[in-house]
């Protein structure tokens, strides 16, 4: 509760900042609207030449990307900040300043900052998951609703869990950007049906890096014939897990940074 | 004076040696962006035609290993450009004896290396072994592509270094950095073969200096491009090359009088 | 308030081969190096002393503080801050203390300060009224009136520093540790520094370590220093105690109307020795530096007996510098 309060005042504060960069503000959202283009488009070429990937129609492919889009902008606005732990705090030693501060680093790194372009991200996942909607027969309850909405916070919880596992790498090597953008890429293609890819890589979208539960699974709850409906379920779990496990090994990153020192 | 670029690009490399985590992440990861290429390829020829455009799957297997391991070139120093920018550093190195953006290049380069043996290297072993790509079509192919990959290499360097001046103007260029990355994924062909665009869209394409930087030397490799009409491309290359040179060395000689004339 | 016992702290730092080959086999194995930076110490530090925590660069001075802020997990020994142990119950020592790390800002990069110190009153829990009145002495103090509304970004080294020290003092921190805080600063800075370390001393009891080059800081504000070399204590005790035992060697520099042939007036033979200085090295051939225990002859005797002998245009004392002192142990030992 009193986090959530604190948060508060780092939002207003950034907030304020954000209103001194306008043009960048401007450009980022218009270039994430850009990249979503690109995605969206790149996915439309494609239909263009099939009927339907394993299945799945282009507007069912659609709803998975509403999905990821918007489960990826909870993690974008709020979580931001961990993308660049290493480059922006640990590599010149600024992360000491949280270690002497009473509260938890950790929500210190991510208070730290709002991502603005993040907005348009979440703009461009709800018209992408209207769109789709409106062209899929589900049917529409209020539990169906409610699911929606536990699946994409699930969603942003395995893209937090999943940064903060491999940012908390920078403890020890300095930098692991390369490493968490590399990760993040691999994100890209589990918005696709993962019933694309062979046994190894579904597995590893499942078990390892579990993206699969940011996009394909959620979506399988509400698409009758992905035959994932039950695995489905499990996503708010395989939420809930993996952040505790990005936690804990944060906690290790940090006993080992105060134990080096670098 | 070449000497000192040598040795600047030189201790980029061994920069890049000394961060060993970082090498042998960035190898995974670039492997495993290539598997999932690869299936998902797979599975769209599996649903549809057995050909796109011409295109049967080892030819868009192909098409896909060469153009994303020549997109992994088109980036820059631009964003260290920029940081030097915004860190008042500039203005400090305008009193060291070399050219800055040569120097940059320089950094660049050294640093392209490092990603030629941590990315392309192992691409390269994967795809010949596991993926089958094609080789080119003919010895004159082979011969002409290395040529143009350089020129498209080189376009994509000073594209980068002109959005890093843009630090100048908009102090943030984070936003800025990602559209370039936006743009450049897309134009260039890196994600979406330039074929599979539609008619309008390649012709726009046509007047940009994008697809010089992956399209061409691709459609070299494959032989989509060739004989004359391959000549012509590498020509546009070496033009658009000299185009966003010039234009790279006319802001920065402004941004630069701001500097001298302003303080930054 | 502080309590250190047998602190130690080993860094591993990863050995290279020089060269390109170095870089390439330091892909497939490293060698470890053991640093010592910190070995074997103990101290106490009773509440509102004010301790200078001297020593060359790299002596293992960062390394201390870190480990009393809590940054640093110590390899042995055990610290306690105020009963607490920081590295173990490190949010709990941090309401406690505060700190300046040298050109490293504490504060919010991008925000005006006003609004740093703001969030900074949530952070640490500061009742309004305290705040507010905190606030508007240190502005009065270290002048910050015109800084209020600027972002650290925008600001040079002195103001940052000024700004840094208030917010390291906002949640009246029972311990203030200040590694090199006036590192790069004016006079007229650090005089102000200074002063507010001293007021805040004066105040509120507060309990400050300071590591510094600048010795006037430590005279000005230390009444004890812990000198320690190579990661152990060479020294541990008041100031003036060890400026009695080798303060007493002092120089004295004279201009003299004319130099030809200069020796050391009889009366002084024995008690004077004639010095090269960075005047007659610089060619200024008119000048000459004497220097001479103060326990044996007065500076007074010394220049009584010089003008009798030559025409003196100029001279100057030099101060009695920690700085000497602290050189003398380093080569000389205790
Ligand atoms: N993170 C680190 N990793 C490895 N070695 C370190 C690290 N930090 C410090 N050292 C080494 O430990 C020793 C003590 O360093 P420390 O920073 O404590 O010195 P210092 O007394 O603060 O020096 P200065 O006056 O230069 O600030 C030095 O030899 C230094 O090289
Ligand atoms: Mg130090």
């Amino acid at each position: 509760m009193r986090y959530l309060r604190l948060y508060g005042h780092f939002f207003t504060a950034q907030l304020k900042v954000m209103m001194e960069y306008r043009l960048d503000f401007l450009v980022g959202v218009f270039s994430v609207v850009l990249i979503q283009f690109t995605s969206v488009f790149f996915v439309k070429v494609v239909f263009d030449q099939i009927q339907s990937l394993n299945g799945w129609s282009f507007y069912e492919v659609l709803f998975i990307y509403g999905i990821a889009s918007t489960g990826r902008s909870i993690h974008h606005i709020f979580f931001d900040n961990l993308w660049t732990i290493g480059w922006q705090y640990i590599r010149n030693g600024e992360f000491d300043r949280f270690l002497i501060r009473p509260v938890n680093p950790l929500f210190h790194v991510i208070a730290n900052r709002v991502q603005q372009d993040g907005f348009g991200q979440l703009a461009i996942g709800l018209i992408l998951l209207l769109t789709a909607i409106s062209h899929l027969s589900i049917v529409w309850t209020v539990g169906k609703v409610l699911l929606l909405i536990v699946m994409i916070l699930s969603s942003g919880a395995v893209f937090v869990a999943v940064n903060l596992f491999f940012a908390t790498l920078s403890f020890w090597m300095v930098d692991s950007l390369p490493i968490v953008v590399g990760v993040f890429q691999v994100a890209e293609f589990a918005r696709y049906p993962l019933t694309i890819f062979s046994k190894e890589i579904r597995g590893l979208l499942t078990w390892v890096i579990p993206y699969g539960f940011t996009a394909f699974y959620p979506a399988s709850a509400f698409i009758e014939h992905s035959g994932y409906q039950s695995v489905a379920l499990l996503t708010p779990v395989v939420a809930v897990v993996s952040c505790w496990i990005a936690y804990w090994f944060w906690g290790k990153g940090l006993r080992a940074y105060t134990s080096t020192g670098s | 004076m070449i000497r000192a670029y040598y040795e600047i690009a030189k201790s980029q490399v061994k920069l890049d040696f000394a961060y060993g985590a970082w090498f042998w992440s960035s190898m995974v990861s670039s492997i495993l962006q290539m598997l999932v290429l690869f299936y998902f390829w797979r599975a769209v020829y599996a649903n549809g035609p057995s050909e796109l455009h011409g295109y049967k799957l080892d030819d868009m297997i192909t098409y896909m290993v060469v153009a994303s391991m020549i997109g992994g070139y088109t980036n820059g120093a631009g964003g260290k450009l920029a940081e030097d920018i915004r860190g008042g550093l500039v203005a400090i190195e305008l009193m060291r004896p070399y050219d800055q953006l040569s120097k940059l290049v320089a950094l660049d380069l050294g640093g392209k290396f490092g990603y030629f043996l941590r990315n392309t290297v192992p691409i390269l072993v994967l795809a010949f072994l596991f993926f089958h790509i094609n080789l080119p079509p003919s010895w004159g192919a082979a011969a002409m592509f290395p040529l143009s990959t350089a020129l498209g290499v080189l376009i994509g360097a000073q594209f980068d270094l002109l959005v890093g001046i843009m630090a100048f103007y908009t102090v943030n260029i984070w936003g800025l950095r990602v559209l370039r990355d936006a743009v450049l994924l897309f134009f260039t062909g890196q994600l979406v073969p330039v074929m599979l665009f539609p008619e309008w869209l390649q012709s726009v394409n046509r007047f940009l200096p994008f697809q010089s930087m992956v399209y061409v030397p691709v459609s070299i490799y494959t032989g989509a491009l060739r004989g004359a009409e391959a000549w012509v491309q590498v020509g546009i290359q070496a033009a658009w090359l000299l185009g966003v040179f010039l234009l790279v060395r006319w802001t920065w000689s402004r941004a630069m009088r701001k500097v001298t004339i302003f303080g930054g | 308030m502080i309590d250190v016992q047998n602190l130690s702290k080993q860094y591993q730092i990863a050995k290279r081969d020089p060269g390109l080959a170095g870089a390439v086999k330091s892909l497939f194995s490293r060698k470890y190096e053991t640093k010592q930076a910190v070995q074997d110490i103990s101290f106490q530090i009773q509440k509102g002393e004010m301790v200078g925590y001297i020593g060359a660069n790299g002596a293992g001075k960062s390394t201390t503080i870190k480990m009393l802020s809590g940054i640093l997990t110590p390899s042995s020994g055990v610290v306690r801050v105020n009963g607490i142990v920081p590295y173990e119950n490190r949010r709990r020592n941090a309401s406690q203390i505060g700190a300046v790390f040298g050109q490293r800002t504490q504060l919010f990069w991008d925000i005006p300060i006003r609004e740093s110190y703001h969030l900074l009153k949530h952070i640490y829990q500061v009742p309004e009224t305290e705040f507010q009145q905190r606030l508007e002495m240190f502005t009065d103090v270290l002048d910050l009136g015109p800084l209020l509304g600027i972002p650290v970004r925008q600001m040079s080294l002195g103001q940052k520093m000024r700004a840094e020290l208030a917010a390291a003092f906002l949640h009246n921190p029972a311990v203030v540790f200040l590694d090199e805080p006036t590192i790069g600063l004016d006079v007229a800075v650090k005089d102000r520094i200074r002063a507010f370390i001293r007021e805040m001393n004066r105040q509120q009891e507060t309990t400050v370590i300071l590591t510094t080059h600048d010795m006037q800081d430590i005279e000005e504000i230390c009444n004890r220093i812990i000198i320690i070399d190579g990661g152990k204590i060479l020294y541990d005790g008041a100031l003036q105690a060890i400026k009695e035992r080798f303060g007493d060697k002092r120089t004295i520099h004279f201009d003299l109307e004319k130099n030809d042939g200069f020796t050391i007036p009889y009366a002084l033979a024995t008690r004077v020795e004639q010095v090269v200085s960075h005047r007659e090295a610089a060619g200024k051939s008119n000048s000459i530096s004497l220097s001479f225990n103060n326990a044996e002859i007065t500076a007074a005797e010394v220049i009584s007996e010089m003008m009798q002998a030559y025409t003196i245009r100029d001279l100057t004392i030099d101060e009695v510098h920690i700085e000497q002192i602290v050189k003398d142990i380093y080569e000389r030992g205790l």
